[in-house]
């Protein structure tokens, strides 16, 4: 099986990419960057849309472009790319909202077993970063290359 | 996310597109970034 994604542009770095998700509400172009965090190595994802006139980015936006899986499947290609050029880092990744994180967490748990051959992955549960489990409520999430 | 089919893909995973380098000079998410250092701060790294 071969999963559908949108084609990913970056510059040389791999620390902000860019795609166009194509859906129902047309072309909405979507940006993804990594930041390094104030701990060494740690990088935020940050994912959201672009507004092509603006050139504002908007993180709390609901596209309902009606291509969920397909976004899911090219933002994990973003991280896959960005950790093979950058394997000794963290990637963070959390949510502005409790439903967000939710959306992140069924993201990997119906993807788990792929996404477990090539990271681990880490949940903020009561504090502590323990090993992701499904159908558990995280925080936060952190994941690292399998070497 | 299948990690084989995206390795085995003919099309490149990324193009190379200089013109996104402008963006790296900015922090585009600050509010998650913000929230990512306060919980970093708080629980650090996995042991």
């Amino acid at each position: 099986m071969r999963l559908e994604r949108y084609q990913l542009k970056s510059e040389e770095s791999l620390h902000t990419f860019e795609f166009i998700s194509e859906g129902r509400n047309g072309k909405v172009h979507k940006i993804v960057q990594f930041t390094e965090t104030n701990v060494k190595s740690v990088f935020n994802l940050g994912f959201g849309d672009k507004n092509i006139e603006t050139g504002l980015v908007d993180d709390s936006v609901i596209t309902n472009n009606e291509d969920s899986q397909k976004v899911l499947v090219t933002v994990a290609s973003a991280v896959f790319a960005f950790t093979s050029k950058y394997p000794d880092c963290f990637v963070f990744a959390a949510g502005l909202t409790k439903s967000r994180t939710r959306l992140y967490r069924m993201g990997i748990s119906n993807n788990f077993d792929d996404i477990s051959e090539s990271f681990v992955v880490y949940g903020l549960l009561n504090e502590e970063w323990v090993i992701f489990n499904k159908n558990i409520e995280y925080e936060a999430f952190l994941v690292k290359r399998k070497f | 996310m299948r990690v084989k089919d995206l390795n085995e893909l003919k099309k490149p995973i990324v193009k190379i597109d200089n013109s996104l380098k402008k963006l790296n000079e900015k922090v585009l998410f600050n509010t998650k970034l913000k929230k990512a250092n306060k919980i970093l701060s708080r629980v650090g790294l996995p042991k």
